[in-house]
């Protein structure tokens, strides 16, 4: 053992959902005493165990990190993309925020405009990434987000009966 | 026995055979193609089926976890990429037959034992689910609360990977779980001030975020190049006929290796955290162990493609037997079938038999039809299966990200919960990418209410004693049967940390 390293993803990580934790361990002090009558426990119990257990967890695994010595990181196991550079980080980053988009604008510009844009921006997007060719690709992504769009609404709205947002305005 | 043999009468009318057929071909479609999953078709099936008739719903999702287990190990077999992890033992001698130029005879041969042991694990299903129905109605809350704890404990240990983010996982999972209206008094939790957390956070959002964003977002980071595999181009050209299995070589694998590596998945199914792939291990090591020709295996043996493939699909009869009697599901995929009860108001355990007898027998009916259908899909579909790999990843990601998205707003009109999925989602994809596994936080978030309530139940009847659990004889046998597993996964010698 020569001491501890600088901290490493995986410890950097468990730092995280210690702070979580804290986050989480804040709310409890609301739920009263862990025993109710002085025996049985209460709101509070059950929360103040799972904390307890992800402060040790947690903590176990920063300090193993840490005394590992892994001052950084290993290698990437991420395959290059031709076409799309770090697909390791812009690949899911550019879905998270196509998808906070679909999430953010359904329900004010209802459901064909939401969805079609949607689709057709990950079909893009995937489509892209494999061929690098930008007119074939949105060619196919135009005719992707028709197609799923339809069929989401046909299955959705016409078959199931369930409700999705139309334009509200 | 009777009244569920009933179930078959309900199955063969119109609807219910046609989500049937739906439901399998679903699950091939999603089985087949690496990265996805049945548990990812249910999920997505989950918003569904808020618009179905539950016994239709059951049925579906039947169809989708027998094809699924089996249609991981086709592409294992062709491309050696298990298209769920419930093929990666069957691929190891499949793909060797493959190499040798027998890749139709090990996709038949696959599909024959993948028929014989799902319907050998239906049948059990049928057999035993009542008496042990009838037994689980003589548990009170000291018992449930231990029997929970055993799934709790033992879904965390069998984890592969570092034991401590297993933890991790599960804890986080029950603190989910408690986020919103207490189990036993009528006041709100980690609510943060919010009035949609009072709600709590519900299983749909949990569901949808942890296998379906999370699956979209880790897609993003593969290049099309490396998810695709061998060109199709390479593959020989199959004919319809090259599908039938040739009994001659069933015969030499002979009758009784089917039924023991069946009985193998349905008593490793029935385990909590059991799953698909430790039953092909088990049953492939087993299978190895008494063979005449060990040597064989890893090489193309016919044996062990039979023993692993027979076990897996087993296994699904024997996962749903806790979830309905005991009301315990043992996997990710028995946790959204839990889902699926939950949203038509039925809750699965103690009574559910005897009470929806009717609703529930067309379901078993499903997993044995199910069964059947493997056999008959590889001679229709065998030449198709190769091309699965291939599909266009711009529509597949496309309809998997709106159908998600869509789907929890769809069933919850609310944003919110559309919100919920996708931050879940977004957590799960980075617990995923250092190393946390997913499926004991589902669990976490399923038991995490059961054992709050129980334990709480328990301690309220006792007084505070904590006795109460190891008094009663089958309180105290789940405790002991939780740190025998304890024992033999995690701390036995010889086994890994």
């Amino acid at each position: 053992m020569t001491g501890l390293a600088r901290p490493n993803g995986q410890a950097i990580f468990a730092l995280v959902l210690l702070v979580l934790n804290t986050v989480y361990a804040s709310q409890i002090f609301k739920l009263g005493v862990p025993f109710d009558n002085g025996v049985e426990p209460g709101a509070s119990f059950l929360p103040i165990v799972l904390c307890a257990v992800l402060y040790l967890a947690a903590g176990r695994i920063v300090i193993g990190e840490l005394r590992a010595g892994r001052s950084a990181e290993a290698p990437s196991a991420h395959a290059k993309s031709d076409h799309v550079p770090a697909i390791g980080i812009t690949g899911p980053l550019v879905i998270a925020i196509l998808t906070m988009g679909f999430a953010a604008g359904l329900e004010r510009v209802g459901y064909i405009l939401a969805a079609g844009a949607y689709t057709f921006a990950v079909a893009l997007y995937f489509n892209y990434e494999e061929s690098g060719r930008p007119l074939r690709t949105i060619l196919v992504a135009a005719i992707t987000a028709a197609l799923i769009t339809g069929f989401g609404w046909l299955f959705f709205v016409k078959l199931f009966d369930l409700y999705l947002p139309t334009w509200s305005y | 026995m009777l009244d569920l043999l009933g179930g078959f009468s309900t199955l063969f009318t119109l609807w219910p055979f046609l989500y049937l057929i739906g439901g399998f071909m679903l699950g091939l479609f999603f089985g087949a193609i690496p990265g996805l999953t049945a548990t990812l078709a249910i999920a997505l099936l989950l918003p569904f089926t808020f618009g179905m008739e539950v016994t239709n719903a059951l049925v579906m999702v039947m169809g989708i976890y027998m094809a699924g287990i089996y249609a991981g190990s086709i592409t294992g077999i062709t491309l050696n990429i298990p298209g769920a992890p419930s093929g990666a033992i069957t691929s190891i001698d499949g793909h060797a037959l493959m190499k040798k130029g027998e890749g139709a005879q090990a996709l038949s041969l696959d599909a024959f034992a993948s028929s014989v042991g799902g319907m050998i694990g239906a049948l059990i299903l049928m057999l035993l689910a009542q008496p042990i129905g009838a037994l689980a109605l003589y548990f009170r809350t000291p018992e449930k609360f231990s029997l929970v704890l055993l799934a709790v404990v033992t879904v965390t240990i069998v984890s592969r990977g570092s034991l401590w983010k297993a933890i991790i996982a599960m804890t986080l999972g029950l603190m989910i779980s408690t986020v919103g209206i207490d189990p036993m008094v009528p006041k709100g939790r980690f609510d943060f001030g919010s009035y949609h957390l009072i709600e709590g956070i519900g299983l749909l959002p949990a569901v949808i975020g942890l296998f379906a964003i999370c699956e979209l977002l880790v897609q993003a980071t593969i290049p099309a190049r490396n998810a695709m595999g061998v060109a199709v181009a390479d593959m020989p050209r199959l004919r319809h006929r090259d599908f039938i299995p040739d009994f001659r070589i069933v015969r030499e694998i002979g009758a009784w290796l089917y039924i023991k590596s069946s009985i193998i998945g349905v008593l490793i199914g029935m385990l909590p955290g059991g799953g698909a792939s430790m039953a092909s291990f088990i049953a492939y090591a087993e299978a190895k162990r008494t063979a005449k020709k060990p040597e064989e295996f890893g090489q193309g043996s016919h044996e062990g493609l039979a023993a692993s493939e027979s076990a897996n699909n087993a296994m699904c009869g024997g996962a749903i037997i806790p979830l309905l009697t005991l009301g315990i599901p043992g996997d990710a995929v028995t946790a959204i079938i839990f889902g699926v009860f939950l949203i038509h108001g039925l809750v699965p355990g103690p009574g559910l038999l005897t009470q929806h007898t009717a609703t529930i027998a067309p379901m078993f009916a499903a997993l044995f039809v199910a069964s059947a259908f493997v056999m008959i899909s590889v001679i229709a579909f065998g030449p198709f299966y190769l091309r699965q790999a291939r599909i266009n990843r711009g529509v597949l990601y496309g309809f998997i990200g709106l159908i998600s998205m869509a789907g929890v707003y769809a069933s919850s009109f609310s944003g919110f919960q559309m919100w919920m999925a996708l931050a879940i989602g977004i957590f799960a994809f980075a617990l995923r990418r250092f190393g946390y596994p997913a499926v004991p936080m589902l669990m976490g978030v399923i038991l995490g209410p059961y054992l709050e309530k129980f334990l709480r139940g328990s301690m309220i009847v006792s007084q505070g004693d904590p006795l109460i659990f190891v008094t009663s004889p089958f309180s105290l046998m789940f405790l002991v049967m939780t740190a025998v597993f304890i024992w033999l996964l995690r701390l036995r010698p010889g086994v890994r940390p």
